[in-house]
């Protein structure tokens, strides 16, 4: 009797978060939509059409390229650290624990402001490197965060059964610890991933004009609605895309 | 004697957390570094404290504290009050209400606050449908807006931590509970609490010091007067070209010891981040 109702309450939850963002699709593709009409007066692609006529095809690949290096950087190096934490391996871990987390109080503004004063110094203003660098402060610990909430005794026990049933360690990590911990690993990546791909404020300043999808949508928000709607659609595809595969990893069961 | 050396627990522990402390302490330790001494060094002067004098003698700087604190506070507790009702009503349902509720989380900021303005503003799609709203919630003093887009972006998020932790295991421990004869009040504090306690606390430590530092959300909705504290950073940099990074810099520096500070209050009020 409960299923039908938690089922509604299931769908209600979904659609107060999904249809406010269908008014997104719609604002994108209304060359004109008045109040106080519900409808758009006129359907086009002038969005479209203005969005893509600046430096927004380059945008898109630096933030791509950034978020998935920042990503890959992150997940190898967070990994082990993540490993001692999770297991609670340290007698006073909170020291470590508060160094990792840290970066992730301080705003990305101020991050990447600070880090210009050397990148500059260094030559690097602008280029992959200081991004990466730059985005690497915040998402590496986001994702040694995620990554620490999954490892625990069960994975260890997992690991101690694969060593003793002779598994070298590269095909015990291939065959078992990544395997059991693929929803973590799919959750962190994907977190990690949403926060360099998204992050306006280190990318702005680091940046060095260089064109980042945030920072060449921001002056469109106010000043034209539906070329922010269009590029903000952009903005979510390889996101969502990012999120398909992550819910896929995270049912895959061991 | 270096492979006995590594093969000792404490050592190997060690070696294992190098690769990640040492980055963080070059790449965040370098940015403290960095906004410092801008903070102290404006742009072509001499070493001086004078920006510092002068930013904690600015009324506005407490009405700006104030005002990003309390937006913060109420924002975080609502999104995780929140979360945890969506995880307990959906934990049972399959990927697509899971991929439905994710739809807001990629979702950058600024953009849920284009969305809230769409729909919210004066002439917005929200009173096009109900004729009028009866509070004001987009640039009002209180900070309404802000608070609902935080909210609205924030607890699809803390509640896909939740359910990330409510996959492995949860549902038979529920359901032996449950087998046992636990009341659903029971179930709720034996089982489900210590599991989603330690992503809660963690989720809602990243959520807040996240509100506390973000600009877009303020600019895009907030009032016009206070402004947050990451607002005013920003707009010290566009006001004065000359002490404007230094005023920035010492007031991005004042969140993040706040920020570091409050979390590190919030660990010790939850005693174990990671629960159980």
């Amino acid at each position: 009797m409960t299923e039908p109702r938690g089922r509604l309450g299931a769908a209600l939850i979904a659609a107060l978060f999904s249809v406010p963002l269908l008014a997104l699709v719609t604002r994108a593709f209304a060359d004109s939509w008045r109040a106080p009409a519900l409808v758009p007066q006129e359907l086009g692609l002038r969005g479209v059409r203005i969005a893509f006529s600046g430096d927004t095809g380059t945008a898109f690949l630096n933030s791509l390229q950034v978020a998935t290096l920042t990503v890959a950087i992150a997940l190898i190096l967070a990994w082990p650290a993540a490993r001692v934490l999770g297991e609670r391996r340290l007698r006073h871990p909170a020291t470590v624990f508060i160094l990792l987390a840290a970066p992730l109080l301080v705003p990305s503004y101020a991050v990447g402001s600070g880090l210009t004063e050397w990148f500059i110094r260094l030559g690097l203003d602008g280029s992959t490197t200081a991004l990466v660098a730059a985005h690497l402060t915040f998402v590496l610990p986001y994702v040694t965060i995620v990554l620490l909430s999954g490892f625990g005794p069960g994975l260890t026990t997992l690991e101690e059964m694969a060593r003793v049933s002779g598994l070298s360690p590269l095909r015990g990590l291939a065959l078992v610890s990544l395997p059991a911990s693929a929803p973590t690993v799919a959750a962190a990546a994907l977190l990690g991933f949403l926060v360099s791909w998204s992050d306006y404020g280190s990318s702005l300043a680091v940046g060095g004009g260089r064109p980042m999808l945030p920072v060449v949508l921001l002056p469109f928000v106010g000043a034209d609605p539906q070329v922010a709607a269009t590029l903000a659609l952009l903005f979510l595809a390889p996101a969502l895309l990012f999120l398909v595969l992550t819910v896929r990893a995270g049912r895959r069961p061991l | 004697m270096s492979g006995a050396l590594l093969r000792h627990p404490r050592v190997r522990n060690y070696a294992r957390l190098a690769p990640a402390i040492l980055t963080i302490t070059l790449l965040f330790g370098g940015a403290l570094a960095g906004a410092v001494r801008t903070s102290v060094l404006p742009l072509g002067q001499d070493a001086t404290l004078a920006t510092w004098s002068s930013l904690l003698h600015a009324p506005e700087l407490v009405d700006a504290a104030l005002f990003t604190l309390r937006t913060a506070l109420i924002s975080t507790l609502l999104a995780a009050a929140v979360a945890v009702a969506i995880a307990l009503a959906v934990w049972r349902r399959g990927t697509w209400v899971r991929a439905l509720l994710a739809l807001a989380v990629p979702i950058p900021h600024l953009l849920v606050a284009t969305v809230a303005v769409l729909w919210l503003a004066p002439g917005g799609l929200a009173e096009r449908v109900l004729g009028a709203l009866p509070i004001t919630l987009v640039r009002d003093r209180a900070g309404l807006g802000v608070v609902l887009v935080y909210v609205y972006k924030e607890a699809p998020f803390l509640a896909l931590l939740l359910l990330a932790a409510m996959g492995q295991g949860y549902r038979e421990r529920e359901e032996a509970c449950a087998a046992l004869g636990a009341s659903a009040s029971q179930r709720l504090r034996w089982v489900t609490w210590p599991t989603i306690r330690g992503p809660l606390v963690v989720g809602s430590i990243i959520v807040f010091a996240y509100v506390l530092g973000a600009f877009e959300v303020p600019l895009a909705l907030g009032p016009s007067y206070p402004p947050t504290l990451a607002e005013y950073a920003f707009n010290a940099t566009r006001g004065d070209l000359i002490s404007g990074q230094s005023t920035a810099a010492a007031t991005l520096l004042l969140t993040s010891v706040a920020a570091m500070l409050l979390a590190v209050l919030a660990v010790r009020l939850a005693k174990d981040p990671q629960g159980d």
